[in-house]
């Protein structure tokens, strides 16, 4: 599971057919602390409408993946499995 | 899933049978700078390394495509197949706003 930033959003016209329906979040790898990791973001699936700026929290199980979009066929790996309270100061 | 360009397609004459028929395409992955631009104006090479990655979406030459890579690429298919990397998505469009947002509003 990595600790994550969503930092934007892709639209796909074109897509395998386990994705139809489903949010794609544009993530940024986090350390601990909040700051983004030197790694472009990446593309995780989302079912719990996390906002722009949000802390998420990505699973990164296929087979996990696969149970979500019911599809077990389905390609996919990256999924957003938790929004994270803003931290308190 | 990671973001890349299509910079160019492979074609074998001999490949293992589960392939036969099948599209590879070469994928540069992007910096995180370039996503926000990619679908409209054709972002440059990056010192990423590329890499082959099997296609039925029928992505072509300059798309900006979606890819996943490991296990999961062998999923959509019915046997064992030695794949490592398969598109998923072809992009219209990427919004990509960085954390923490930069000070331009005018």
């Amino acid at each position: 599971m990595l600790l994550c930033r969503v930092v934007g959003n892709a639209v796909a016209t074109q897509s395998h057919p386990s994705l139809d329906g489903f949010t794609m979040l544009l993530c940024q790898h986090e350390d601990e602390k909040g700051s983004a990791l030197s790694e472009p973001p990446f593309v995780a699936i989302d079912l719990f409408g996390a906002g722009l700026h949000q802390r998420v929290f990505v699973s990164t199980d296929g087979i996990g993946a696969r149970g979500i979009v019911r599809d077990e066929h389905s390609p996919v790996r990256c999924f957003v499995q938790g929004v994270i309270d803003d931290q308190q100061p | 899933m990671r973001i890349g360009q299509v910079i160019g397609k492979v074609t074998m004459s001999v490949q293992e049978c589960a392939f036969r028929g099948a599209r590879w395409l070469v994928v540069n992955p992007l910096e995180a700078e370039q996503l926000n631009t990619a679908c409209e104006v054709e972002p440059g090479l990056t010192k990423q390394p590329s890499l082959v990655v099997y296609d039925n979406l029928g992505a072509g030459q300059h798309d900006i495509v979606g890819f996943v890579e490991g296990a999961e690429a062998t999923a959509p298919f019915e046997g064992p197949t030695p794949v490592d990397a398969i598109t998923v998505a072809i992009f219209d469009r990427i919004d990509h706003q960085p954390y923490p947002p930069e000070d331009d509003d005018e």
